[in-house]
C-alpha cells in the first residue's frame, strides 16, 4: 500500500511538472525572445538563455511607440475604474440587498439582465455618446461605462445579503442613521468582497480592448491592450516583417510582467475574488 | 413604558422617511451610469439596427431590411460558421481542461498550490498580448511550437490551419479561470461525504461517479455558460492574430461588427449582427438551463 502511494504521489509530480511547464513555457520564451539578439531569434535551434542578453529592442521598442504613455494610462484609467465601482456598488449593491423599497427586485432584474446582453450592442450607441460630449480619446470614455457594470452590483448585492441584521438593528437602536451604518458598519465587514470586486474589476478594465479601441484615437488615453494590439496588426500587407519578433516579445514583456508580479504577490486573494464571480449567473 | 413609547413612535415615523428617500440615494449614482450608459444604448443599440443610418446623415426607419440583408451575406454567413466553430473547438476544451486541471490540483499533495500559479497565470495577461505572444509562438519557420514539432505548419497563414491556432492560444490563456472556478466548485463538496462513502466501502472510483461530479453539476453548469459566452464573444485575440485572415477564414462575429460598424460605419447593418449575438446568447442560455434542470432531475 505504501509503495502503490508512493508511486502515485511520483506520477501525480510528473504530471505538476508537465503542467507547469506547457503553461510557462510560452512566457518563458517571450522574455527570453525579448532579450535575445537578432540573430538568435529568428533560428531553429531552441536556446532558452540569451547569449549575451541585449536591451536593444527594449530601446527600440521605448523609442519608436509612446508604451509608457499607454502603460500610464491603463494604470490611471484601470485603478479609477475600480475606485468608481466599489464606490458606486456598494452603495447600490447594499440598497438592493438590505432596503425595502416600491420596485426594488423588478430593478433587480433589469439590472441582472444585462449581463446576457453582449457589449458590443452598446458600443455603437456608447461611441455617438461620448462623440457628442466630445469626450471621445478621454479618460472620461474609458472609465464611466465601467461605472455601470453590472457583475459588481450583484456580488456585493449577494455579500450584503449573508450579514447578519442584527449588527444593523443594534447600531440603529444607537442612534446610526443608514449613511452612518453603511460607512462604518456595512463596509468594514465587508472587505472580502471590496477585495474580490476590487480585483475583478480591474482586471476586466486592464484588458479591455473592444470599447477602448473605438473610444481613443490617439496616445493621450490609449490603453496598452490596445497600443500593443498595433505591434503586428500595423504590418504591411500580409507579409509580416520579420525581424519585429523582438521588439514585439520586449513591448509584451512590459505590458505582461507588471499583472504577472501583481498576481503572484497576491495570488490568494486573486484566486478567492475570481472563485467569488462564479457565483453569478 | 410611557417614556418610551414616543420614542419608538418617532423611529417608526423616521422609518418610514427613510423608506421614501434613502434607498433611492444610495442607488441614484450608479443607476445614473447603468441607465445612461448600459440599458439605454442597448435599447438605442436595438433601434438603429432597424434604420440604415451610416455615421453621417439623418437615420431611416428601415424595418427589418437589415435582419433580411443578413441571410443573404456571405461574410456573415463566414462569421457565424466561425465563431461556432471556434466555440465548438474552444468550449469542450476550455471546460474539459478546466475540470481536469481542478481534479488534479485538489489532490491532497504539496506543490499543488505551484500548479495553480503555474495554471492561472496566463488569464492575468491582457488577450492583445497573448494575441502578440502567440503569433510568434505559431510562426512557421521559427516559431517554437513548430521547432519543438519538427514541421512547419503553416498556424495562421493557411485558412485550415489559423482557426487551430486561435483555439490553441484561446485554451492557454483562459483555462486557468475554469480551473478557478472548477477548484472553488470542488471545495464546497463536505469532505464528511468522501467519508461516509469510503465507510459504506465505495472505492475512489466509484466515489467520484456517485459524488463529485454529481455535486459538482451546478458548478460545471455554470462553467459552461459562462465559457460559451465568452468564446462566442471573441474578439481581441482575433484582431490581433489574424484580423480575421487568411481571407476570411477566420472572421467572427464581433470583428465582423467591428469591421462593418466602425471600419464601413454602417452603424444600422452592425447592429443588426450584435441583436443576432444577443438572441444567439440568449437562446443557448434557455437551452442550457432547461437541459439542466432535466439534468438535475434526472440525478436527484
Amino acid at each position: 500500500m505504501r509503495r502503490r502511494n508512493a508511486i502515485v504521489a511520483t506520477l501525480w509530480y510528473a504530471v505538476l511538472a508537465g503542467i507547469i511547464v506547457v503553461m510557462m513555457a510560452p512566457v518563458a520564451w517571450m522574455i527570453s525572445t525579448a532579450f535575445k539578439p537578432e540573430l538568435q531569434i529568428l533560428t531553429t535551434q531552441i536556446r532558452w538563455i540569451p547569449d549575451p542578453p541585449t536591451l536593444e529592442h527594449f530601446q527600440t521598442v521605448l523609442s519608436r511607440h509612446a508604451i509608457w504613455r499607454w502603460l500610464v494610462n491603463s494604470v490611471v484609467v484601470a485603478t479609477a475604474a475600480t475606485l468608481l465601482v466599489l464606490l458606486l456598488d456598494s452603495l447600490a449593491g447594499y440598497a438592493l440587498a438590505r432596503m425595502e423599497f416600491f420596485g426594488r427586485d423588478a430593478l433587480f432584474a433589469v439590472i441582472l439582465s444585462m449581463l446576457f446582453v453582449p457589449l458590443q450592442i452598446t458600443v455603437i450607441p456608447l461611441f455617438l455618446i461620448f462623440a457628442n460630449l466630445g469626450l471621445v480619446d478621454t479618460y472620461a470614455a474609458l472609465i464611466l461605462p465601467v461605472g455601470a457594470n453590472v457583475t459588481g452590483v450583484f456580488l456585493m448585492r449577494q455579500f450584503f445579503l449573508s450579514i447578519p441584521g442584527e449588527l444593523e438593528d443594534a447600531a440603529r437602536v444607537d442612534g446610526a442613521n443608514d449613511w452612518q451604518i453603511w460607512a462604518r458598519v456595512v463596509l468594514p465587514l465587508a472587505r472580502p468582497a471590496l477585495l474580490a470586486v476590487a480585483i475583478v474589476t480591474f482586471l476586466s478594465a486592464w484588458n479591455a480592448f473592444f470599447w477602448p479601441l473605438i473610444a481613443t484615437r490617439s496616445d493621450a488615453a490609449r490603453p496598452l491592450a490596445v497600443g500593443i494590439a498595433q505591434f503586428l496588426t500595423l504590418r504591411p500587407g500580409l507579409a509580416q516583417t520579420v525581424q519585429a519578433y523582438g521588439p514585439s516579445m520586449a513591448a509584451a514583456t512590459i505590458a505582461a510582467l507588471p499583472p504577472i508580479l501583481f498576481f503572484f504577490a497576491l495570488q490568494r486573494h486573486f484566486i478567492q475574488g475570481v472563485s467569488m464571480t462564479g457565483l453569478k449567473g | 413604558m410611557r417614556i418610551l413609547a414616543p420614542a419608538g413612535f418617532q423611529a417608526r415615523a423616521a422609518a418610514r422617511k427613510r423608506i421614501h428617500w434613502t434607498p433611492f440615494l444610495f442607488l441614484a449614482p450608479y443607476l445614473f451610469l447603468f441607465v445612461s450608459l448600459r440599458l439605454g444604448p442597448s435599447l438605442i443599440g436595438l433601434a438603429i439596427s432597424f434604420t440604415n443610418w451610416s455615421a453621417v446623415g439623418v437615420p431611416q426607419w428601415v424595418g427589418l431590411a437589415n435582419y433580411q440583408a443578413l441571410f443573404i451575406d456571405p461574410r456573415f454567413r463566414d462569421a457565424l460558421t466561425n465563431t461556432v466553430i471556434f466555440t465548438a473547438m474552444a468550449v469542450p476544451a476550455l471546460v474539459g481542461l478546466g475540470l481536469a486541471f481542478a481534479l488534479f490540483l485538489n489532490q491532497p499533495h504539496r506543490g499543488r498550490g505551484l500548479g495553480r500559479v503555474a495554471v492561472f497565470t496566463p488569464y492575468v495577461i491582457m488577450p492583445t498580448v497573448v494575441g502578440v505572444l502567440w503569433t510568434w509562438i505559431l510562426e512557421k519557420d521559427f516559431g517554437l511550437l513548430n521547432v519543438l514539432l519538427g514541421r512547419q505548419i503553416p498556424w495562421l497563414v493557411s485558412p485550415s490551419w489559423a482557426m487551430l491556432g486561435l483555439v490553441l492560444a484561446a485554451v492557454w490563456s483562459m483555462v486557468g479561470y475554469n480551473t478557478v472556478l472548477f477548484l472553488a466548485g470542488l471545495q464546497d463538496i463536505p469532505t464528511e461525504l468522501y467519508e461516509a462513502a469510503r465507510i459504506d466501502g465505495a472505492n475512489a472510483w466509484r466515489s467520484f461517479w456517485s459524488l463529485t461530479l454529481p455535486l459538482l453539476a451546478p458548478t460545471a453548469f455554470l462553467v459552461l455558460m459562462l465559457t460559451i459566452i465568452n468564446t462566442f464573444q471573441v474578439f481581441d485575440l482575433v484582431y490581433v492574430m489574424t484580423s480575421g485572415g487568411p481571407g476570411t477564414s477566420t472572421l467572427t462575429m464581433v470583428q465582423y461588427v467591428y469591421t462593418t460598424a466602425f471600419q464601413f460605419f454602417k452603424f444600422g447593418y452592425g447592429s443588426a449582427v450584435a441583436m443576432v449575438m444577443f438572441v444567439i446568447l440568449v437562446i443557448v442560455a434557455l437551452i442550457q438551463t432547461r437541459a439542466y434542470r432535466r439534468g438535475l432531475e434526472s440525478i436527484y
